[in-house]
Parts: C-alpha cells; structure tokens; sequence
C-alpha cells in the first residue's frame, strides 16, 4: 500500500518535472516581457511532433532531444522579431491575442502536417526497462526524466544567476527601461529570451512524446496546467515554478483535483506559494 | 482594455444603430440560404454581445466564456430532458447557470487582475471541460447529449407559436436578441455602465473614487454569464444536441475571436463579428477542414492592422467619407 502511494508520487514527479520546465519557460518570459505565451502549449506540441519525426527519420530519441528544441526556439525566434515585435508597445491583451492567433496557426499547421490523429514515439533503447528495488519497481525513463529535467533546471539556473545573460534578463525583469538607457540592445534580449523560454517547451515537449506521444489538440490542455502550475508557484518565480510543477505533477492522477488546488492557493495565497504582491 | 475607445460616434446615433440591427435581423433569413445559419449568427452575436460587455466596456479579457455557454445549453437541455420543463423556464434556468457559475469563477479570479486574471479563466475553463467530459452520465461526455426538445411557444396551455419550423425559431431568436441587446445599451447607458467603462480606463482612479470595484466587475461577469448562458441554450435547441465541444476551451476562444473582429467598442461590432465568423466557418469548413487557421492569421491581422475590429474600421470609413464631404464643401464656399 505503500509503495502505491510512493509510485504514484515518484511516477507524479517525472510528469512534474516536465510541467516545471513548461512553466519556467513561461516564467521568464513573462518576467522580462511583461506578457503571457498562450502559444506556449503549442509550442510543446511542435516539440512532440519534430521529435517524432526526427525519431522515425534517423531512430536517434538523444538527436531529437538536440533538434526539436533547437528548431522550435529558431522558429519562436523568427516569429518574436516578425510579429511580437511589432506590438510591444500596445497593452498586454493585444500580445496575448497574438500570441493566441500564433497558437491556432501552429496547432492547424500540426494537424495539416502531421494528420488529425497522434504519433507515438518509443521509449529509447537505452532507457527500456524497469528499476527493481525489493518488490519496488520503476521505469527507467521515468528516472531519467527526473536526472535530465533537473539538469535542465539547474543549468538554467546557472544561466540565469551566473552569467551576463542571466544579469541582464533578471535586471530587465526589474526595469526595461533602465537596462535599455544602460546600452544593451533590449530588443535582442527580448528575443533571445523568448527563444529561450519557447525552447524549454520545446524540451518539454520532447520528453513528453515518449509517455504520451505526439497528441495534436493537447496544446490548450498543457497550457492549462502550466497556468495553474504559474498560479499556485507565483508567476516570474524559479522556485515557484519548481514546486508548483511537482504539486501538479503529483496531484495530477485525480486531475480535477490541480484545479482544486489552485482555486485553494487563490483563496489563501492570492500571489501563489512563491509569488511577490 | 486600456485603449480609448475608438470609436467617434458612440452616441450620436444611437436610435440609427437600433434601425441597423433591425435591419440585419429581418434581412439575415432573406440573405442567406437557410434560417439555420441565420439563427446561428444570432445565438453566437449574442455570446460575443456578452462577452463584449466584458472585454469592451469593462477592460476583462475572459477565457472563460464557454463555461457559461456550455453550461446554460448542459442545464437547459438537462431541464427539458428529464422535467419537461418549457421554453421559457428551460432559458430561466440556463441564465440562472451561466450567471452562477460567472459568480463563482468571477469571485475567484477577479481576486487577481492583469494577466492572473486572463489564466485563471483558462484555467477555469480547462476545468469545467474536464468537470463536463467526467460527468458522463449527465453530459454524454464524447457523444454529446444527443434528443435535445425544441418546445413550443406556450402561455398555460395555449400554444402560441411552433418553433419546429426553422424560420419560426429563427423569429424567436431575433426577438430575443433585440430584447438582449437592448437591455445591454440601457446596462451601457446607466450610471453602472458608466462605472465599468471608468474601470476600464483606470480601474486605481476609479476605486480611489469610492467605487467598490470588484463587486463591479463581479456583477457584470454574471450579467455577461447569463446572456452567454441563454445563447448556450438556444444552441441546443437549434442543435437539438449539446456537443462537449460546446464548453471546452475552443468555443471560449471562438467567441473571443468574434467579439474581437467585430470590433470591442460597439455592441453592433459584435453582431458583425459573429455574422462574419460564422459565416466564413459555415463557408470554408466543407472546403478546408483546417480553417481554423485562418481564424488564427485574421486574428493577427486585426490585432495589428485593425484593433477597432471591423466595426472600428467602418466607423473611420464613414467619418472620413464625411470629413472629406465637409472639407469639400467648404472648399466650394471659399471659391465662390
């Protein structure tokens, strides 16, 4: 009975920890660009249906782990310095509603593409089989997805507080203004960092494929969760976004029970466990 | 919105604009093929006029529309199902739904504004589509809730009007809708819709004033819940069949969508909205199954190009054809 629960739980934190690198990438991105991705779902799914590609085209899971994100983040790019560009000097609706009219196009493309119903991706060679402890058992991917998406969080911790990078993104979070009248080329950092953020979906979305493989319409249903991630760890927080996504990832088997959770946090911690007023 | 309002003539022709939509009411079933579609538009302008009176005069972009859309066809379906309830008290409960369920999501995410605000009725949203699919029993999840009646007409035990025949469902529609629409210019009109529109240009001025903001907000949320609510509900009966898509995420950005094109500032913007999106659907969906994306390229396109909606842009049409007039005019005068 309890190594049910102790599954559940560990089996919740793979499935956590992808949910956090979604909502990070959502966090930065709203921290320093002041507007929320609604094309972060299908930015995800991108990433799911170039790795499903790429597997069934070179049987290499670790070279669609290199290329899906890359791809996805030199799209994201592309649109940033065509299109969201343009609008940044209009309120945030305006940016959402492109960001959503972004999504639709993505989502449609993926169906035109890809056809209406879902791919599968393997599970990689290396990484078939189960973990056997005593009368414990747990897939290996499972465990790998814990190892690789915390080395992702970690190097993009580093990045954030160790580098230059990191400096000017965390200090243009706190004021555009100053670090643009300071000389950096904020636009450049504006899409930099929306590549950034897209690629982590991208990552995201990669190593979802394997689990549930390439779903078409999930884009809504993973921007859903990675909102409620945002809610209950409070937005532009690293820390939020870690715990949050692990809260969700493991609540998630009673999935009406996230929105349980988040509607509670609203109630008592209106900013989220993490968040700034 | 924090943008002023585009538009020039928001007042000046008031009882011009009721002829308008009079107009299109009668001339919608004799333009196009069939009352089905005619009725449609209506039911959807409707959704877009409620949505409207969030977005465009009190400045709340909801993702949480087709909650209360799903939820008023769910309850009036279920109502006229399973208690043979009538026409009118089946509509009377899909208002009193939609508006219930406005009150707990608005009470909910109205405790955070911006940009939480925006999430939380997407997530709200996801959750209700997930409550409707879980449910089954009740909704009929993937299959829809399939024999929705149209009832009858009825005061008592006198029938007044059949509204088996396309057209007449249509006429009961229209007149719905005029009464909607005429109810929210007068909601718009009030001193109360004057205090949503201050929150909308300022909503730290306009509590600063003394105006209980959030109780504001939270009743035109119900306001637009309900009117969304009644617009669920006569798409079931046109239907005669509630599909899940019906309040999942999809319908939320749909109405979102028309309200948008049509143009924020004007309620009538909303009937042009939802008249040319369904329209374009109606049109290109046999053609193109992937026409949402061109939804998707319109909705760039307006955003940048034409943030009044279409509504905006016939608006600055007319004014310039008359400024133009006028100038010519005075041309003249001086030349003589």
């Amino acid at each position: 009975m309890l190594n049910l629960y102790l599954f559940q739980i560990l089996n919740g934190l793979g499935l956590g920890m992808i949910y956090f690198l979604i909502a990070v990438g959502l966090t930065i991105i709203f921290g320093l660009l002041n507007f929320v991705n609604f094309a972060h779902g299908a930015f995800f799914l991108l990433g799911a249906y170039i790795c499903y590609t790429a597997v069934s085209l070179t049987g290499n899971f670790w070279l669609a782990l290199l290329i899906a994100p890359l791809v996805v983040a030199a799209l994201a790019w592309v649109i940033e310095r065509l299109l969201i560009q343009r609008i940044y000097h209009l309120p945030h609706m305006f940016q959402i509603l492109v960001t959503l009219g972004i999504a639709l196009i993505i989502q449609e493309a993926s169906v035109m593409i890809w056809g209406p119903v879902g791919k599968s991706v393997a599970v990689p060679e290396l990484l078939r089989g189960v973990l056997v402890v005593g009368d414990f058992v747990y897939p290996y991917y499972r465990l790998f997805l814990i190892v690789f998406s915390g080395l992702v969080g970690l190097g993009l911790w580093l990045l954030l507080e160790r580098t230059r990078f990191g400096a000017l993104v965390r200090a243009g979070s706190e004021s555009t203004e100053t670090v643009s009248l300071l000389g950096t080329n904020i636009l450049r950092l504006f899409s930099m960092t929306f590549a950034l953020g897209v690629a982590l979906a991208g990552v995201a979305g990669v190593l979802f494929a394997p689990l549930r493989g390439a779903q078409p319409f999930v884009g809504p249903e993973i921007l859903g969760i990675a909102f409620v991630v945002v809610v209950i760890g409070g937005m532009g927080s690293f820390s939020g976004a870690l715990v949050g996504g692990l809260l969700v990832g493991v609540v998630q088997s009673a999935s009406l029970m996230i929105y349980g959770a988040m509607a509670v946090v609203i109630l008592v911690r209106p900013y989220g466990l993490f968040g700034r007023a | 919105m924090s943008e002023k309002n585009p538009l020039p003539f928001a007042k000046t022709q008031s009882k011009a604009m009721l002829l308008w939509v009079l107009a299109v009411l009668i001339g919608l079933p004799l333009i196009l093929p069939s009352a089905t579609l005619a009725s449609e538009i209506l039911i959807f302008a409707m959704a877009a006029l409620a949505c409207n009176l969030l977005l465009g005069y009190t400045g709340l972009l909801s993702f949480g529309q087709g909650i209360f859309f799903g939820a008023g066809a769910y309850c009036a379906a279920l109502l006229m199902i399973h208690l043979q309830w009538g026409l009118f008290t089946a509509l009377l409960g899909a208002a009193v739904a939609g508006g219930f369920l406005a009150l707990l999501v608005g009470a909910l995410a109205i405790r955070r504004t911006g940009i939480y605000f925006v999430m939380l009725t997407l997530a709200f949203s996801q959750m209700a589509y997930f409550v409707a699919y879980t449910l089954s029993d009740w909704t009929g999840g993937d299959n829809g809730l399939l024999s929705v009646p149209r009832p009858q007409v009825r005061i008592g035990d006198t029938v007044l009007l059949s509204l088996a025949d396309a057209r007449a469902f249509y006429g009961f529609v229209a007149v719905l809708f005029l009464l909607i629409f005429i109810g929210a210019r007068r909601v718009i009109a009030s001193p109360f819709g004057s205090t949503l529109m201050a929150i909308r240009e300022n909503e730290t001025r306009a509590s600063a004033i003394g105006y209980d903001t959030r109780h504001f907000k939270i009743l035109v949320f119900v306001l637009s819940g309900a009117v969304t609510g009644i617009a669920g509900a006569l798409y079931a009966m046109l239907l005669h069949f509630v599909p899940l898509s019906n309040i999942d995420l999809a319908m939320s950005e749909n109405i979102l969508i028309m309200t948008i094109v049509g143009g924020t500032g004007s309620l009538f913007g909303s009937l042009l909205g939802a008249g040319s999106i369904v329209l374009l659907g109606d049109f290109l969906s046999d053609l193109w199954p992937r026409w949402l994306m061109l939804l998707g390229v319109i909705l760039i396109l307006v955003v940048i190009f034409m943030r009044g909606g279409l509504w905006g842009g016939l608006a600055s049409l007319f004014d310039k054809v008359r400024r133009s007039r006028k100038a010519s005019v005075v041309n003249k005068e001086h030349v003589l």
